[in-house]
């Protein structure tokens, strides 16, 4: 069988090569090696193996047709082979995504099968996991691949299947025109028996000015009945409204923005389930002068009982357990998440939108868990942008003072308190003999929760730092030494909210923590072309929690990673 | 500098369509979840172990209520005991306060006998600080028992039940009163070991043994439960009951097995001690070898029709001696046997 598809592949290839030229079909895809060797030190641990090798090499092999002018046909194979895995044996072959896409009366456009898709941060939005607001080229060696392999994107939107059409009309006078995007999605199978098909779907209308934007958004996740014989029915409808002003005076623009709107969540049929309805409000105001400094200032209120499962749900899954090192120290803990895991490994992550609240890592974001969506939250953010024309300086801040909007077994609102800052340095432009790229960057971000009531057991008090340091020195050409050193501590307690399946709260468990993290990551990276790279990377990551039963460790990775896009 | 003015008219249509969506009711739920003071108050005592009346007159269909009030939600129980006959009711819950909602008694018991008149001890138990509180209260009248009673096995076997009993060993198909009987002095026990049937005994109560117009029940079978306080030694778990409720549907006077109802039960699990075994008549299947089955009859359950109550023990022959006590075999209608 194997045999059978590589030849079908390569004639295929044969194929495609000798229609190339009229660009009606024509391939395209990825390719990458990896083989990572890691050393764990875990002290008196005599029972964990320490040094593990892994690798693989796959190769991501697209057809793209385009039998005319508007349609448009992708086909993605993956072949991937597990390091050891000799003679085919850890050869697999899956089909890695299938679209189609295309234009009717050059007003309509459409696409069926494998869709990317987004529509507001309250209502459908692939919120980024935590420890990924600063970025570095020797942190993303890791992460690109990760997130390749899940097809998230930096414009947020979730990997799907289904339909999507979206078409526009345009107005003279005054209003310029509408736009209007619908989509359904099948978020998950009926299994004949007690599970029905669960679909997500919406779309939204918006009406445009020159200067005045204003937006109709709705989105809803739903069980079909009848597809199985369950007669229960989730609904979770949301449905939003977008109003945007812009202002510009001179090289200043003025702008408002706001979002607001409600949600239900209910079990239709289930005698046990209750409604959750609430509201949320997000209105801000921005300045813009030029391209190089901008200041923004928000209020926010989202109720405690807000719910949109496209919104609120969260990449990665906390209550996962480590592929790498699973188990360690002499008592054989379970060895908790931390930032090299979260980088390189995909089994953490979830690309199925799932009803609920997730568990979280209050170690690594207390505040919004849930994104910007997150629920039970009010409060101001405010946040400024600057940067130099020549690119020596580009900064980026925010402060967060949020709380609760109502309170968790007791009337008493935990307060947050959060502090964001990026500090990009392009140090080449600095010196005018030296052409090639040097540049630094600084991200720290500092969180603090605290809630003080009674009875004290329900006093809170959470405080965590990340420091992240990079670094980028172009060696000689096509060739960068790139780095990163970034520190993780948490300290304090939190009381966890545990939630029943209607996601409403109905325990609390105690979380305490004193962590300290840090890894150090350098690599040496040679660019082949823009989309060609090999990468040397060596990575210590030391953990230590002296309120948990972990014992304190360390681990050395070293990586060869070839990467290449055609 | 030439400036701009910014149109009133669409930040006026800005704030109204904000008001109409921000304009939804909010729960009006102080906090999420549990109350932290019930997870980690410190518990005390606000009102003190208290009953409503000191005296309580259950025939006449009063109640009686216990009351208290505490710092925190808290398990607790209250044991009602009769001194001398040993009768005890337990009522337990999980509140901040006891009150009529859910610290009632209605006079009905948990372990038997029934209670009786007198004075009676009622002790709240407090499991946050391990204590207990008591109060007493006197009952001066007990509960009036509804029903059509089929025995109450105070007197000997009725002459006009059919009664069989296999020659086995240490056979007992008879009244007895050894054990405290959970309603009045007497039980009937039956007991004993036949090596080569299941069938170790049985009676048939036909309608006419109980009134001149039959069991008279009512028609509904969703409003009817069939009740009987039954008792399984814990060292004996080999024997169990099967209960058959015969109906004469053609009205001639007798149960034709070929072409009538004959819908039954097995009662195979038995708690500790005395136990209420309440079976709703709806509920009841027809039976073969244990296993349902589409009935001879019409197919409709009707205990209007119901013209004998058969009562067969039975044990596994090679399982060895069997023995099952049971009392006050009872009709009820709307609810099952409270006693």
């Amino acid at each position: 069988m194997k045999k059978t598809l590589i030849l079908l592949i390569t004639l295929l290839a044969i194929d495609l090569a000798a229609q190339a030229q009229q660009r009606k079909v024509w391939a395209s895809g990825a390719a990458r090696s990896i083989f990572l060797q890691n050393e764990l030190d875990a002290g008196d641990d005599s029972i964990t193996s320490r040094k593990l090798n892994s690798g693989h090499a796959l190769v991501d092999l697209a057809v793209n047709a385009k039998p005319n002018e508007q349609t448009y046909l992708h086909a993605m194979v993956r072949i991937r082979n597990d390091f050891g895995g000799f003679w085919g044996s850890g050869i697999t072959f899956d089909m890695r995504q299938l679209y189609l896409k295309g234009l009717v009366k050059d007003a309509v456009r459409y696409q069926l099968g494998d869709i990317n898709y987004r529509l507001t941060p309250y209502t459908f939005f692939n919120h980024d996991e935590e420890l990924s607001a600063h970025r570095s080229e020797a942190l993303d060696i890791y992460r690109e691949i990760t997130r390749y392999d899940l097809f998230y994107t930096d414009d947020n939107t979730w990997r799907q299947q289904g339909a999507a059409v979206d078409f526009g009309l345009d107005f003279p006078g005054y209003v310029h025109g509408m736009e209007f995007n619908f989509f359904a999605f099948r978020n998950r199978p009926t299994d004949f028996g007690g599970q029905s098909e669960r679909i997500f779907f919406g779309g939204n209308a918006a009406l445009q000015t020159q200067h005045f934007t204003v937006a109709g958004n709705y989105v809803d996740l739903l069980d079909l009945v009848g597809t199985s014989n369950n007669d229960q029915s989730l609904h979770n409808p949301v449905a939003t409204a977008n109003v945007e002003v812009d202002h510009e005076v001179n090289d200043m623009t003025f702008a408002f923005r706001s979002e607001s709107g409600i949600s239900q969540m209910y079990t239709l049929e289930d005698p046990s389930s209750t409604t959750l309805r609430d509201y949320f409000y997000d209105v801000k105001l921005v300045l813009e002068k030029g391209k190089n400094m901008s200041v923004g200032l928000n209020y926010l209120n989202i109720g405690s009982d807000f719910r949109s499962v496209g919104a609120q749900n969260k990449r990665v899954n906390y209550e996962a357990q480590n592929l790498l090192y699973t188990r360690i120290g002499n008592e054989q803990v379970v060895r908790p998440l931390t930032q090299l895991d979260l980088i390189q490994d995909v089994s953490f992550y979830r690309q199925q939108l799932r009803p609920g609240l997730q568990a979280y890592a209050p170690q690594f974001d207390n505040i919004m868990p849930y994104g910007t969506a997150t629920p039970n939250r009010k409060g101001l953010v405010a946040n400024a942008t600057y940067q130099t024309s020549n690119e020596l300086v580009k900064a980026e801040a925010s402060y967060k003072m949020l709380s609760e909007v109502v309170g968790q077994g007791t009337e008493d609102l935990r307060n947050f308190n959060a502090i964001d800052f990026k500090l990009d340095l392009g140090l080449d432009t600095l010196l005018p003999s030296w052409n090639k790229d040097l540049e630094l960057s600084l991200g720290v971000i500092t969180q603090q929760t605290t809630r003080e009531t009674t009875p004290m057991e329900g006093n809170i008090d959470l405080s965590s730092l990340i420091l992240d340091l990079g670094l980028k020195v172009e060696l000689i050409e096509n060739l960068d030494l790139v780095g990163n050193y970034r520190v993780i501590n948490s300290e304090g307690n939190e009381l966890l909210a545990m939630r029943d399946v209607y996601t409403e709260v109905v325990d609390f468990q105690e979380f305490s923590t004193n962590m300290e993290q840090n890894m150090l990551t350098l690599a040496l990276r040679y660019h082949f072309d823009d989309q060609n790279a090999l990468n040397a990377v060596w990575q210590n990551l030391n953990f230590k929690d002296s309120a948990t039963d972990v014992p304190e460790y360390s681990v050395q990775q070293f990586g060869i990673v070839y990467s290449m896009r055609f | 500098m030439k400036r701009k003015k910014i149109d009133m008219k669409r930040f006026l249509i800005i704030l109204a369509l904000s008001a109409v969506v921000s304009s939804c009711n909010r729960s009006e739920e102080t906090f999420e979840g549990p109350d932290l003071v019930d997870i980690y108050g410190e518990f005390g005592i606000i009102q003190d172990f208290g009953v409503s009346a000191e005296s309580v007159d259950f025939s006449s269909g009063s109640t009686v209520y216990f009351t208290a009030e505490f710092t925190k939600l808290t398990d607790w129980q209250i044991s009602i005991t009769h001194p001398t006959s040993g009768s005890v009711k337990i009522i337990e819950g999980r509140s901040r306060t006891l009150n009529a909602s859910n610290a009632s008694w209605d006079g009905t018991t948990t372990i038997f006998p029934v209670f009786e008149t007198g004075n009676c001890i009622a002790e709240l138990y407090i499991s946050d600080d391990s204590s207990t509180h008591t109060v007493s209260l006197n009952v001066t009248g007990t509960r009036n028992l509804d029903g059509t009673v089929i025995s109450d096995f105070e007197t000997a076997i009725d002459p006009n039940w059919t009664l069989f009993v296999q020659s086995g060993a240490n056979m007992s198909f008879r009244t007895d009163n050894q054990l405290t009987a959970p309603v009045g002095a007497k039980y009937f026990d039956m007991g004993g070991e036949v090596n080569w049937d299941w069938l170790i005994g049985l009676f048939d109560v036909p309608g006419t043994a109980v009134g001149n117009d039959g069991f008279n029940l009512t028609s509904n079978p969703d409003d009817l439960y069939f009740n009987v306080v039954m008792y399984r030694p814990d060292t004996l778990p080999n024997g169990f009951v099967l209960f058959r409720f015969s109906e004469d549907e053609d009205g001639d006077g007798n149960f034709n097995e070929s072409s009538e109802d004959q819908y039954a039960v097995e009662v195979r699990d038995f708690k500790q001690g005395w136990n209420i075994v309440s079976i709703k008549y709806s509920d009841l299947q027809f039976l073969v070898d244990g296993v349902p089955a589409d009935p001879n009859g019409n197919g409709v359950k009707n205990p209007d029709r119901l013209h004998t109550v058969s009562c067969l023990f039975l044990a596994d022959p090679n399982s060895g001696y069997a023995q099952v006590l049971m009392d006050y075999m009872v009709f009820t209608n709307g609810q099952p046997l409270k006693l």
